[in-house]
């Protein structure tokens, strides 16, 4: 990877921002131990020196300038960290172990007021090696006019900081290039768990549903970028299998009616050409055959946008309402094939659903039962609150039922058992029922009818059962 | 009556005003939205019938603007969606009623001429009267020639509506959406049966069958 791609790679961008701002924390922070030790050092030898020169000046007051000269000599000689030069009056030196007044004062002199300065103090080591050294002292003008000095070499807190800060400096390259190896791993780590999720949607793009993001398990955020492109995808998947597959099914269910109609079309034709029937006849036959084809793709469309999209424009409203309206409108077609059709209706079932299509729904279930059912038989419509809480519609005949082995395939799209091909329909009806109670996050349920009744039976129940309305 | 027809499809159109001009009536085609807001501004029609996708402006959009006009004209709205959203989109914008394409063209007539006559009714009335069948929709009692007719809740709703469009074709899907307040489709003959139902307690017995079938389109009740 080249520098200026690497430099565009989010991680890294962001590792170089943690870095500057880390680089600049440690900085501020070293700074800081860097004063706060400089000058509490300093202040300590201050402190000292101050000490001392108490002592001294104690010494001067109570016996004299022949006494502290005694004692700057006994100093002198012993040795100790502190530095000292004592002068008369007239500048030259009286004792100590400096060789010149390391610095002047800036006031006029004046007894009994000290002055401090901080300065270098040249010095030779054992080596011969000529060292400028920080030292700190005071000058204190005595009342005899002599001048004390009393000093100290700080130098050694200068090495202390000076390593200290060799340290720190040392420390930060650590740290940057850690950082910057640690973002380098990072930005291509991150890198290759992308270039798979970039790999995937490359193929997508590229119009292949079936790639799907690796995953690692690892329970991080790309793992569940991952997963969430891979639920993705599998949804889109199976929505534009469903897309198909009504497609596939819409063609299916069109041709044969197509072609019915396009025959008798034909026929018509030519019965019209050899003046056997009048043209008004066959256009009329035309028109009702292109009606059915017209319910049948609206019913297919009506059960793909239902899979695909649920129900549409969801309201809350009472089940019973609509069980009581659907008796009283299918009772007299009942009455008519000399039915005995009744209802039971328990009352307050809230459902929430789109009321036109589970209206359809119940229709297409009253409508089979009545057409199945023979004369003299009984349809009994029922809605109900079962134990569960659920909302169930039912529709109980006592026509032939449909054997148990065939209740499965029932169901599925355009399949009419061989016994019910005389009758009209498009062999849609309990599709777009289960279409509309999925939709409605409920199902559809056939079990037996009530047994055998009269010379018929052993009939068919089929309920829809619906989730109750939430409240 | 006058009827304006906005409809950018050319074939649609020219079947439609075919159709309505045979029907009887007077009518004239606007080809998009812009066009027939110019049109309805000129006044003097019973319905407009518009299609509800157009170029420039569509039909949601005229019939907005005509209603925030404040003319209450009535609208038949036409449209290849029939998804229940939609239906309720168009209603919203100030259509009166709403056809879904393809559609007979029984129903269309039979629902412009509806929305005609709603227009001229508008008023209160509380006894209708069609020949010598007589409703009172204060006591909901019906009698013809001076017998009085049992009627259940429903079939008097029946009868009212054939009443109120007396001399109109009206479709069975018109019954089914104005009288039980339901859309879908309902397979079989069910409005059929409650027809024949009502026919038999209203001309059963009287010398003329008020309660008519029209082919194709379906029933007429006529004085």
């Amino acid at each position: 990877m080249r520098l200026p791609s690497l430099l565009r790679r989010t991680p890294f961008r962001l590792t170089l921002l943690f870095l500057a701002l880390f680089v600049a924390a440690a900085g501020a922070i070293l700074a800081y131990v860097y004063f706060a030790s400089a000058s509490e050092a300093q202040a300590r030898a201050q402190a000292d020196v101050q000490g001392e020169l108490n002592a001294l000046t104690a010494i001067h007051r109570t016996r004299g300038v022949d006494a502290l000269n005694q004692a700057l000599v006994e100093r002198t000689i012993r040795g100790g960290p502190y530095l000292y030069l004592l002068t008369g009056p007239d500048g030259k030196i009286v004792t100590g172990n400096l060789s010149v007044m390391p610095f002047d004062l800036k006031q006029p002199r004046q007894a009994g007021r000290g002055e401090w300065s901080t300065f270098r103090l040249t010095t030779t080591d054992e080596d011969g090696r000529v060292e400028n050294r920080r030292s700190i002292g005071v000058i204190l003008p005595l009342t005899g006019g002599e001048t004390l000095f009393v000093g100290e070499d700080i130098g050694g807190i200068e090495e202390y900081l000076s390593r200290l800060t060799q340290a720190l400096w040392g420390a930060m390259a650590l740290v940057i290039l850690l950082g910057l190896a640690g973002g380098l791993y990072v930005s291509r780590r991150v890198e290759a768990a992308m270039a798979g999720l970039n790999r995937v949607v490359q193929a997508v793009q590229e119009g292949d549903l079936k790639q799907r993001a690796p995953l690692r398990h690892s329970g991080d955020e790309l793992d569940e970028l991952g997963q969430g492109l891979n639920i993705m995808l599998d949804r889109l998947e199976t929505s534009m299998a469903s897309i198909r597959h009504a497609g596939d099914a819409i063609a299916h269910d069109l041709r044969s009616p197509l072609t019915r109609m396009r025959a008798k079309l034909e026929v018509a034709l030519i019965d019209a050409e050899a003046g056997k029937v009048n043209g008004v006849d066959a256009l009329t036959i035309a028109l009702d055959e292109a009606d059915q084809l017209l319910k049948t793709f609206n019913t297919v469309l009506a059960i793909a946008r239902l899979q695909a999209g649920g129900a549409p424009d969801p309201k809350v409203f009472d089940a019973a309402d609509l069980a009581a309206d659907m008796a009283e409108l299918y009772e007299p077609a009942a009455e008519d094939k000399a039915i005995d059709f009744s209802a039971e209706v328990e009352k307050g079932l809230m459902v929430e659903g789109n009321q036109p299509f589970l209206a359809q729904a119940l229709a297409n279930l009253i409508d089979n039962a009545i057409k199945y059912t023979p004369a003299g038989g009984a349809v009994k419509l029922r809605a109900r609150r079962r134990s569960s809480g659920e909302i169930e519609y039912s529709v109980t005949d006592t026509g032939p039922g449909v054997p148990e082995e065939d209740r499965e395939r029932v169901v599925q799209r355009f399949v009419r058992l061989d016994n019910s091909r005389t009758e009209a329909g498009s062999g849609l009806g309990l599709s777009l029922v289960t279409a509309v109670a999925e939709a409605h996050g409920g199902r559809i349920v056939l079990d037996e009818g009530p047994g055998a009744y009269g010379d018929f039976g052993p009939g068919l129940r089929v309920a829809l059962v619906l989730p109750p309305a939430a409240n | 009556m006058r009827i304006l027809v906005v409809e950018d499809d050319a074939e649609a159109a020219t079947a439609m005003v075919r159709g309505l001009t045979e029907a009887g009536h007077d009518v004239t085609h606007a080809v998009d939205g812009a066009f027939g807001l110019l049109e309805a501004q000129k006044g003097g029609y019973d319905v407009y019938v518009v299609d509800r996708m157009m170029p420039r402006l569509d039909g949601v959009g005229m019939v907005e603007t005509v209603r925030k006009g404040g003319d209450q004209t009535p609208v038949l709205f036409l449209s290849a969606l029939g998804e229940v959203e939609d239906r309720v989109t168009g209603l919203k914008a100030g259509a009166d009623d709403y056809l879904v394409k393809p559609y007979a063209f029984a129903e269309l007539i039979a629902r412009v001429e509806a929305l005609a006559r709603r227009r001229e009714t508008g008023g209160v009335l509380t006894v209708l009267k069609v020949g010598e069948l007589e409703m009172n929709l204060i006591a909901r009692t019906v009698h013809r020639e001076g017998q009085e007719i049992d009627l259940q809740p429903r079939e008097f709703q029946l009868l009212e509506f054939l009443m109120r469009h007396a001399g109109q074709s009206v479709t069975r899907t018109m019954l089914l959406e104005k009288v039980w307040e339901y859309h879908f489709d309902p397979q079989t003959n069910v409005i059929d049966v409650h027809i024949s139902r009502l026919r038999s307690k209203i001309d059963k017995g009287f010398e003329k069958a008020m309660l008519q079938t029209v082919r194709g389109a379906g029933y007429r009740l006529e004085a």
